[in-house]
């Protein structure tokens, strides 16, 4: 790991932990924004150009608007302290479990884009895939390749799937538009 | 062997971006109003937008470019959702 990557899980740490702790709905809201910038450049630096850009097109844009749009119709306490008063045993059990998982889970993995890893679940489908990819259907990344051409049918599906997800918001609530 | 240096500063240009954000980010924290947080999350974006231009830079890879202009598109948007619920409150967009 370089010198970038130590100083990025930092960030998205510290703002993943203030986004925990922050008592006021609104700061959190605007910290989980900075939570969202780091991780979209934890997605660039090892590689995912995809999951990088809907990170950046949720992140920066609808998730902030939809939360608003919520608390918008809640009432809001004016907070009596700044963060969230921490329960101890739920820390020192979180705490252990990180530990464990630092210590003992970490070091067994294998390390990022190393090419003698091996393939839990099917080898030889994965060999597939990366061998014939480009050959079948002309897409550079393979990711978009399985999304976009082998199971292009089933990512229709899912589309339909979420554009009657959004009817059906507007139906129930009476309205012609989002916003 | 200059192309390999001209990457390793330019990596080393984003890290010490990395490290400015995280002092941007006490601002963040530390407010004390959403107005405050709301300008350093600002400033964070446009921090993220520089250093992802950097990692373009430093990677060749040219796709990172893309989401760099889309968080400079976007940027905007969250500073005038919560001004426009701050001021009028209810309405977002």
């Amino acid at each position: 790991m370089s010198a970038l990557a130590y100083a990025l899980v930092a960030f998205v740490l510290a703002t993943a932990i203030a986004t925990a702790l922050f008592r006021d709905v609104l700061s959190t809201i605007v910290v989980f924004g900075a939570y969202s910038l780091g991780m979209a450049i934890l997605y660039t630096y090892l590689l995912a150009p995809d999951v990088a850009m809907t990170e950046a097109a949720i992140g920066a844009g609808v998730t902030t608007v939809l939360l608003l749009l919520t608390i918008a119709r809640t009432t809001r306490p004016s907070p009596d302290q700044l963060f969230e008063r921490l329960d101890v045993p739920a820390v020192v059990a979180v705490g252990a479990f990180l530990l464990v998982a630092g210590t003992q889970v970490l070091p067994e993995m294998w390390a990022v884009g190393d090419p003698t890893a091996p393939v839990w679940s099917n080898a030889e489908v994965s060999q597939y895939y990366i061998q014939n990819t480009y050959a079948d259907t002309h897409a550079q990344n393979a990711v978009t390749a399985v999304l976009a051409a082998y199971r292009g049918f089933d990512t229709f599906g899912e589309a339909v799937v979420v554009f009657a997800a959004g009817v059906a918001v507007l139906l129930v609530l009476k309205r012609e538009v989002f916003v | 062997m200059t192309a390999e240096l001209l990457d390793d500063v330019l990596l080393t240009a984003a890290a010490l971006f990395v490290v400015l954000a995280i002092a941007m980010f006490y601002r963040a924290v530390a407010g004390p109003t959403t107005q405050d947080r709301v300008l350093a999350v600002n400033v964070l974006g446009t921090n993220t937008v520089v250093i992802l231009v950097l990692l373009a830079a430093a990677l060749d890879e040219p796709w990172v470019l893309d989401i760099a202009l889309i968080y400079a598109l976007l940027n905007f948007l969250m500073a005038v959702a919560i001004s426009k619920f701050t001021v009028e409150r209810g309405g977002v967009l």
